[in-house]
């Protein structure tokens, strides 16, 4: 039953990114005005209906499994893709801007995609990482990468904006896409907010072996070091951005390296590297 | 049935001079109304009466040929304004029923003006019909037409981009601003070389939030005088572009020979305003501004041609969507006529019915009072003929909502049939429910 409901959120989300990327293809086309703004229903309707079975799924898991469901990796791209789909849905409440779908809504596709793949759960949970400090450290880091997320969506609507201001063409029929001063501030909202949530998600983590596990801290871990490597790319941009007026096209490209680094760090480290945090 | 016709003259068929002579005040249109309404073949009446156009549509009493109808309200024009029949015919339009829908609802969709598109002959529709309704000109059947009307103004509206779109260059400007900074407000245009086409885009720019305007001309008198047109800062430029460091927006428009504003000297001053959004508007021929400043991050120029490039393609656009909107009014049209001719119909079918009804109930009780029936036999009696009635009144229904639903002009003198023949009294009153 559980895996059926699963494979209809996945089938949910997949409608949820292709319509989405549908309506930012289709644009303002005359010839699709008429189905456009069905598209655009279907589409915010789909994300919504899947976010909520998602929603479902912490519950479901979390009784199967007794604990808060981080057991094998694919519980947590599962849950990666769930705070990718908060984050969109919140921004939408507050901007209306669900362009911003056609960009994070395929990566939240691919995160479930892979986690129904191969999903396995048989793995168990050390009986030392069975606490609320894992429900807060992961939910912080996910929020983050979440959060970075839709700032390297913000980020591509902006370089595509730009580049139909300078081809100068088409420029005025697009409604679709904001203008780019909108696109770059909210780009760096969401870089802020990454960042101090990706700040307070490492304090917690670090906090939590220091303290309370008897798991030794090694410094020198692949995931730390990588995720500090991510924190310092987007703490920098910031630091740029204000003291040296890197915003804009320089900023959009940041938000992409920085997507490239949450990913390398993410699931680099998962599959190809060996380190304390790897799910077993 | 009601035939609702119109008369009516536009920038399309006339010129000003006729135009301004047919015209109505607001105090005229509601007296002519009421003089429209005082005729005894005028059921209904609204006059629409704008800058490009003048029109009166009317609902006529009952049956009169619509020529007859139509030479009523071309000589009431003629008489209101004293204006030769000749010069009426020769300049004016005339439309009956559905060709009259059609007309009013391309006029309010505004693919009957000058710019298709443009927003405000709704507003202008809405207003006559408003003065008209007040005057006592619209009844039943105009007030459904001119509510349909607005209704598909609105659809048009939300379902083509007829209307989206800058169609003149100092527009696609401010549109331009609008795709690249996130407000306008607090920003800060800069008018190089005063012109016409320069104020009237910094104008634009201004009331869509733009709060700051400098004025820089080579002759510090003519920047003054312009500058006070905006509440702005004037002041004379030689070869220091350094006031270009507060301006997000630009327009040049100089006579200079040769490029005022060169890539080099212009990164310079983007580094010193911090790479804040630059937009920089050429309308100078020969031009101002060297080309290669697109190229700079943050600094978008456009020149004259790449505005009008923008106005050209957005216009082609409009022009794609009004063969969309034409169809659909077309439909909507249609579909409106049929309805009405329904609707007025359905009283004198409902005439007819009660009619046979009452004939039937007489005819019972009578029926009932001389022979003495069991309750069973009554019930009996009774249902027969309703059947009766019933069955009688079937194909002549039928028919005649075929006819109606045919768009069959016939149908009209079917009612008119019905009515005398049946000595049918259908009130107007009917209509209303």
């Amino acid at each position: 039953m559980i895996n059926f409901l699963f494979l209809l959120t996945l089938l949910i989300y997949l409608a949820a990114g292709i319509f989405q990327t549908l309506s930012l293809a289709l644009g303002n086309r005359t010839e699709a005005m008429a189905i456009r703004s069905t598209i655009e229903r279907i589409a915010f309707w789909a994300t919504n209906i899947g976010f909520a079975l998602l929603t479902l799924f912490i519950p479901l898991w979390w009784l199967q499994q007794g604990h808060f469901p981080m057991t094998h990796w694919t519980d947590s791209i599962a849950f990666f893709a769930w705070a990718v789909t908060l984050i969109y849905l919140i921004i939408v409440r507050l901007t209306h801007l669900r362009t911003l779908g056609s960009f994070v809504m395929p990566v939240a596709f691919i995160a479930i995609l892979i986690s129904y793949s191969f999903a396995t759960h048989t793995a168990a949970l050390p009986e030392p990482l069975r606490n609320y400090w894992l429900l807060a450290h992961t939910t912080l880091i996910f929020l983050a990468y979440a959060a970075f997320i839709a700032a390297f969506g913000f980020g591509l609507m902006y370089l595509m904006t730009e580049r139909k201001i300078r081809k100068k063409k088409d420029t005025l029929l697009d409604n679709l896409l904001p203008s780019l001063g909108i696109s770059d501030e909210l780009g760096y909202r969401c870089t802020i907010l990454g960042v101090i949530l990706l700040t307070m998600g490492v304090i917690v983590g670090s906090l939590w072996t220091q303290y309370i596990t008897d798991v030794p801290w090694r410094w020198l871990d692949v995931k730390v070091i990588s995720t500090l490597m991510t924190w310092l790319i987007y703490v920098v941009q910031i630091g740029l951005r204000q003291f040296w007026g890197w915003h804009g096209r320089k900023a959009a490209y940041a938000a992409i390296i920085g997507f490239g680094a949450v990913l390398c760090t993410y699931a680099g480290v998962e599959l190809f590297l060996d380190s304390m945090h790897t799910y077993r | 049935m009601h035939p609702i016709v119109s008369i009516g003259t536009s920038h399309h068929v006339a010129p000003i001079e006729f135009r301004e002579k047919l015209a109505f005040s607001e105090a005229q249109l509601t007296e002519a109304v009421q003089h429209l309404r005082e005729n005894s073949q005028v059921q209904e009446a609204v006059i629409l009466s704008t800058c490009n156009r003048v029109e009166v549509y009317a609902v006529a009493n009952s049956m009169p040929s619509n020529d007859a109808a139509t030479k009523m309200l071309v000589e009431f024009l003629s008489h209101y304004h004293r204006i030769s029949l000749e010069s009426l015919k020769k300049w004016t339009y005339l439309h009956h029923n559905l060709a009259s829908i059609r007309h009013l609802f391309r006029v309010t969709t505004s693919l009957d003006s000058m710019v298709v598109g443009e927003s405000q002959i709704l507003g202008q529709v809405k207003a006559a019909y408003d003065a008209s309704r007040e005057a006592g000109g619209a009844g039943t059947i105009l007030n459904r037409l001119f509510t349909k009307a607005f209704s598909v103004g609105k659809r048009i509206r939300s379902e083509t981009t007829i209307a989206t779109g800058a169609v003149s260059i100092s527009y696609a400007a401010v549109e331009l601003a609008k795709k690249i900074f996130n407000t306008l407000e607090g920003k800060t245009v800069a008018i190089v070389g005063a012109g016409e086409m320069s104020e009237l885009t910094a104008k634009h720019l201004v009331s869509n939030g733009v709060s700051n305007v400098i004025v820089a001309n080579r002759t510090y008198e003519r920047a003054v005088k312009v500058a006070e047109k905006f509440n702005g800062t004037p002041l004379a430029y030689d070869s220091n572009l350094d006031f270009l460091i507060d301006a997000d927006i630009v327009i040049s428009s100089t006579n200079a020979p040769d490029y005022l504003i060169k890539r080099q000297p212009l990164a310079d001053i983007m580094r010193k305003r911090r790479h804040r959004y630059m937009f920089l508007i050429d309308i100078a021929v020969p031009r101002d501004i060297e080309p290669d400043v697109n190229k700079i991050d943050h600094a978008f120029l456009y020149n004259i041609d790449d505005l009008e490039a923008v106005v050209a393609s957005n216009l082609k656009d409009r022009q794609q969507e009004a063969t969309r909107a034409e169809q659909i009014v077309t439909e909507e049209a249609k579909r409106f006529y049929n309805q009405l001719q329904i609707f007025q119909v359905n009283p004198t079918i409902k005439a007819l019915h009660q009619q046979f009804r009452e004939i039937a109930d007489t005819e019972l009780q009578a029926c009932f009072y001389k022979a003495s029936l069991s309750d069973q036999q009554a019930a009996d009696v009774a249902s027969m003929t309703q059947a009766i009635v019933k069955k009688l009144l079937h194909h002549p229904m039928k028919n005649l909502r075929c006819a109606v639903n045919d768009g069959d002009a016939d149908h009209g003198q079917y009612v008119q049939a019905l009515q005398e023949l049946f000595v049918l009294d259908v009130k107007d009153e009917d209509l209303e429910s």
